[in-house]
This record gives structure tokens, sequence and C-alpha cells, in this order.
């Protein structure tokens, strides 16, 4: 009750010795209020870039926790992952390969299934054998209207481990039968390629057995640049052998499983084992952490942008201590008056700091409105240009900060200036 | 030492609110040290009003200082009721402040930037003990009203005349219901006739049981009070009448 009753006291006497000194207050609160912003924006610039690249991970690599098991191309490889994971919901295997869809036997447009409009490409995809002789498929083709994209073939809804967002259309159903015109969905990069060239619907994948007649289904958002396709692998695998995944000149496997499917992965490592190599080693797991994920580059530049940010938040401490020495020296009769009516020291001292307390908070309040403010005006003016700007979110890490840095600064800009209210003798000015 | 003065009907009666005995004050700055007071006793009873008077620098203030607690004396004893508070710490001589004395100074000290009734009312928020801000309001207002200007209740300090003010800062004073009121020249900066008013005023209060010490240079309100003390060269010593 009574710690109540001085922490009521001190906030009731702050608030009128704020309101009584409005002009002065919000002068020490200007530079204040530049650190406090500093602080806000390099914490929010951090949380929002640190989101980006966990959102960009998610696409690409998968959801914080997954763990990815990638199977070298050796013979019988892709079989045992399709035995595997066959009818397992806890995991999905990804057996890539490469296919060129559009007109047959021409050189497609963006060789090597390079990003259609990007200026250059990446060359012709050499096939190779054992004895290290390349050949390029498509020696002395003509330039034609064709295009090469990447194939992912999926035994499973991927999304529960990459959360790829559906732009149009509609995403793969794993439910139903498979059906012998492959049904495609098309990531940005492919859906881009496909809306610049008209194509004949015609799809020879590397190593097939026969050309198919593919269905588009839908666009994904799924972070890569490459034309990518995704393609149930029971529809692929229609005009495809198994084993030719097994081939490194013609794909790969990756197996994408939940953070508990442990027993699979031993599954995976027993099998794999007997079909490989000895001196290959065991199989590579991967547990996707998002912690792994902050850049070097991101920490320096947040740590100079905060240390920056300390400096300015010093000198509006600074500005906050000058303020108050000030406002002391001014206030002596009130605080002589304080004490000889029965207030302690330390609520005086609790005064002068709750005055700069309740000073920072308010600075900070604003600083964090304005980061608000900001970054919903720079989201809708830039946010078509700049996607990591397009309906980004406040962080509340940033309010935090900017609400910690305000009451840091009050707490230092308002301890010197305490301290001497406390030491205000009553009977010298009581006397004057 | 000067001998203790006593009212002959005060004496065998209840305790006195107060008691210095041979209290001493010396001021030790850069200079030579300074005796203050000497061998000062003083008995303040309930109801009682006293005067001090003396020329400037005879220590006066000092005296109603080490009353009100705002100083400490080097030497002798100081009986607060039955309790000894002669080495009280700074913690709990601000709680009997606030709890067993007012203050009436010459220059008012009013905070400018809060109403009549505010000022009232920053002697209740002092940490010592809360109160609602409705009932702190009913009792600066109740206080205000004993002295007269209930309605400048919402006047700033600026708008109020000298008199208004010391007004107000006795309402300040007697809010908390004191046992001990310390007026150190009250009437300092008044005129004669508001002067008047406001020495009334404070006799006013020793009719509710509340003691009474004034430090004054006029003769004509030190006459109003029942006992009046000289203090010369920090000795005190009751004037007879």
């Amino acid at each position: 009750m009574r710690l109540s009753g001085r922490l009521r006291s001190a906030l009731i006497i702050g608030g009128q010795g704020i309101r009584a000194r409005k002009l002065r207050t919000f002068l020490s609160m200007i530079s204040l209020f530049l650190g406090v912003l500093g602080v806000v924006a390099a914490q929010a610039g951090q949380v929002i870039a640190y989101r980006a690249l966990v959102a960009n991970s998610e696409l690409t690599r998968g959801v914080d926790g997954t763990r990815s098991v990638y199977l070298p191309p050796v013979d019988g490889s892709s079989e045992i992952v399709m035995d595997t994971i066959r009818g397992r919901d806890d995991a999905v295997a990804l057996l890539s390969t490469s296919a060129v869809i559009g007109e047959p036997n021409v050189r497609p447009v963006n060789e090597g299934a390079s990003p259609i409009g990007g200026g250059g490409g990446y060359g012709s995809s050499m096939v190779c054998d054992s004895s290290g002789d390349c050949v390029d498929p498509n020696e002395g083709k003509p330039s034609g209207q064709a295009i090469e994209v990447r194939v992912t073939a999926l035994t499973g809804d991927l999304r529960r481990f990459r959360p790829l967002h559906v732009q149009s259309g509609r995403w793969l159903d794993f439910a139903g039968a498979p059906s012998l015109s492959p049904r495609l969905v098309l990531n940005k990069a492919a859906a881009k390629a496909f809306t610049m060239f008209q194509v004949p619907a015609e799809m020879r994948v590397q190593g097939g057995i026969a050309n198919s007649t593919p269905r588009f289904l839908g666009v994904v958002d799924d972070g890569n640049s490459q034309p990518q396709v995704y393609v149930r692998s029971d529809e692929l695998l229609n005009w495809l052998p198994v084993d030719v995944l097994s081939d490194p000149q013609f794909g790969s496997a990756l197996v994408l499983a939940a953070p508990d499917a442990t027993e699979l992965i031993e599954i995976l490592k027993r099998k794999y084992a007997s079909i490989a190599d000895p001196r290959m080693g065991d199989l590579y797991v991967e547990t996707i952490s998002a912690e792994d994920l902050m850049p070097g580059e991101i920490q320096m530049m947040r740590w100079v942008f905060l240390g920056v940010s300390i400096l300015v938040l010093l000198i509006g401490s600074a500005g906050i201590l000058n303020v108050g020495l000030a406002t002391v020296g001014e206030r002596i009769e009130e605080f002589a008056l304080r004490r000889a009516v029965g207030t302690p020291r330390l609520l005086l001292a609790g005064i002068v700091l709750a005055e700069t307390l309740l000073t920072g908070l308010l600075t900070a309040l604003a600083a964090i409105g304005a980061g608000i403010a900001g970054l919903a005006v720079a989201s809708r003016m830039f946010g078509d240009r700049h996607p990591l700007l397009a309906n980004v979110a406040f962080p509340w890490e940033a309010g935090v900060a900017g609400v910690a840095a305000g009451l840091v600064a009050g707490v230092l800009g308002g301890l010197v200036p305490a301290a001497r209210a406390a030491r205000i003798p009553i009977a010298t000015v009581m006397r004057a | 030492m000067t001998a203790v003065q006593v009212l002959p009907e005060r004496q065998g009666t209840a305790t006195p609110l107060l008691r210095l005995v041979g209290v001493t004050k010396t001021l030790r700055g850069q200079q030579e040290p300074r005796t203050i007071l000497s061998g000062v006793d003083l008995t303040l009873h309930s109801g009682e009003s006293i005067a001090v008077l003396g020329r400037s620098g005879s220590g006066k203030s000092t005296l109603l200082s080490l009353i009100g607690l705002f100083d400490r004396a080097d030497g002798g004893q100081y009986m607060l009721g039955e309790r000894d508070i002669t080495r009280l710490p700074e913690r709990r001589a601000a709680a009997l402040r606030s709890s067993e004395f007012g203050f009436v100074f010459q220059r008012f000290f009013l905070l400018k930037h809060l109403t009549a009734a505010q000022n009232v009312a920053m002697a209740m928020v002092n940490g010592q003990g809360w109160l609602p801000r409705r009932k702190r309001r009913a009792r600066a207002l109740a206080a205000l009203d004993q002295m007269g200007i209930a309605h400048l209740a919402k006047h700033k300090p600026p708008r109020l005349s000298g008199g208004e003010q010391q007004r107000v800062a006795i309402a300040r004073a007697l809010v908390r219901d004191p046992k001990i009121l310390l007026a150190d020249e009250p009437t300092g900066a008044l005129d004669t006739d508001t002067g008047n008013l406001v020495v009334e005023a404070l006799r006013a209060a020793t009719d509710r049981g509340c003691g009474l010490v004034l430090v004054t240079h006029d003769h004509d309100h030190a006459a109003k009070m029942q006992r009046v003390f000289q203090l010369d060269h920090g000795v005190l010593s009751e004037v007879a009448r």
C-alpha cells in the first residue's frame, strides 16, 4: 500500500511537472526521439529482413525443424526413395530432373532452364557418360519455340514442408488417380516464360520413354528464379522409368521429413547403405534451423545501426539530463517545500525519475508511432518494387526495443537530477 | 542555559506537545564556527501559542528549523510528546513532518503551476499514506473554506493577492490536521491589515488544540500569542507580561 502510494505520488507529481513545462519537455524529447526512432528502425529492419530470409528459406529449403535428406544418385536410389516414402504422410520425396516443353527437336529458348528475360543463359545441359565424355543434347538442332524447365516430381503434398504460395489456379491434388496427361504447377519464373512464348503442349523429360501432353493447373511462388514445374511423381513416372532418376546424368532425389520421422530416416540410411559404395559414407541429414539463417552482413549492419542509434540515444539522454538539471535548479523551492511537508528524499528522487521516465516513454511511443506510420507509407509506396516491404507488419520486437530505449534514456538522463533533488536542504531554502 | 519556561497553569498537566532541553546549534562553514542557539529550553502544550521575537540573524528561523525537523541540533534533547526524537533518521523525520507539523513561511512557497486547491492537496501527496483524489480534493476545499477562500480554489497563485496566497499556505499547513503549527514570519510580506487576518487565522488553529510557534518581528502580532519569547544571541528567554 505504501509503495503503491509513493508510486502514485511520484507519477502524479511527475505528470504535473511535465504539464507545467511542456515546451521544455518537448525540446528535450526531440533528440531522444531521433535516437529511439533509430533503435526502432534498426530493430524493425533486422526483424523484417530476418522474416524475409526465413520466409524465403521456408520456400526453398523447408520450415524450421524439417529434416532434409539428400540422396546422391546411385543405381537403385530412386527406387529406394519411392518404396520407402510411398503411403507416408510424415515425409515427401522430391525427384528432380529437367524437361523441355514445346516444339520437338529444337534448341529451347532458355537452354539449361535458365531464367527468361534475365539476360544471358546457362547454356545447354551437357550430358556426360562415366568416362567423362560430354555431349550437347541440342547440338545441331535449330532454335525453336520450346522452354526448358526443372521438373520436381512429388510423392505427396510438399506444402507441409515448404509453404509454397498459390498465385493462381490450384495446387496438385494427390488424392485422385494419376493422369496420363501430367498435371503441372508452374513457378512464377516458368509462368513468365510460358506467358512470353507460345509453345505447343508437348513435354520431353530427359531419359523419358516418350513425350507427353502436360496440363497446367496453377502457379506458385517458390522463391526460385529458374523455371520450375511441380508434378505428381506417379504421373511423371508414367513416361519415365524410375531408375532414370538414379542416373546422375538426369536426376537426383531429396526427402523432406517431419522432425519426428527418425525411424524413416534410419530406414532410408540402411537401405541406401545396402546399395551405395561404402566409401560414400552415411547419408547426410540436415535439420533446417531458422536460427542459422542470420547472415553476417545483416548482423553487422544491425550492430552498426544500433551503435549509431545508441550514440544518438546517449545524446538524447544528455538532453534530458541537461534539462533535468536546469529544472531541478529552478525547482529547488518546490522540492524543499515538498520535503517540508513530509515527502521523503527517495520519493523526491522518484518524482524526478518519474518525469524523465514519462518523457522517455512518451518519446518512445511517438517514435514507435512514427515507425509504424513510416513503414505503412514505405510499404504502400515501395511495396510493388521491393517485395521485402510488401504487406509487411510492424514487428512487435521493434516496439519493445523502442520502449526499452526510451526508458533507459529516461533513467540515464534522470539519475543525476534525481540525486540532486533528493539532496536539497530544506532549512537553507525555506529560510531564504 | 535558559531555565525551562512553563506557564504556572500548565505545570503538572498533560505531557507537552514538544520539549526542547538545552538545545544547541553551531554553524560550521569555511569561517570560524558560529553558535546560533545556545542551550535553548522550550515547551509547547496543546492549544498553546508562542511567539518568538528577535533581531535578524538571532537564530529564530534556525530554532524553527530544529523544531520542524528540517535540521538537527548539535546538542541537547528534543522530545515530541513522550518520544525522544533528538537523533531521528531522516526517513522517520519526514514521516513526522507529514503527520505532526504544519508549516507557514514568509514567502508562501506556493507552486505557480498548481491551483489553490492543488497547492493545498500537495501536502497530502507526499508518499506518507494515500488518499484517493476525491478525498484529497474534499479536504483541500474544506481547509480553504476554513480560511474563507474556498471560492478561490481554482485560481492559480499569480491571480491571488498576498493575503490570499498566505491563507492558501495556511490551509496547506492545516490540511493534515497537524499537532504543531510552525510559522516563520508569515506576515513579513503583507500589509498590516492582511497580516492581522493571517495571524488571526493562525491563532484560530490553536482553538482546535493545535500548538503554534510564531516567529515574527512584529510585537503586536506577538502580543496576540499566549507566551512571548525573545531570542538574543542564541539565548531564548520568556518575556514577562
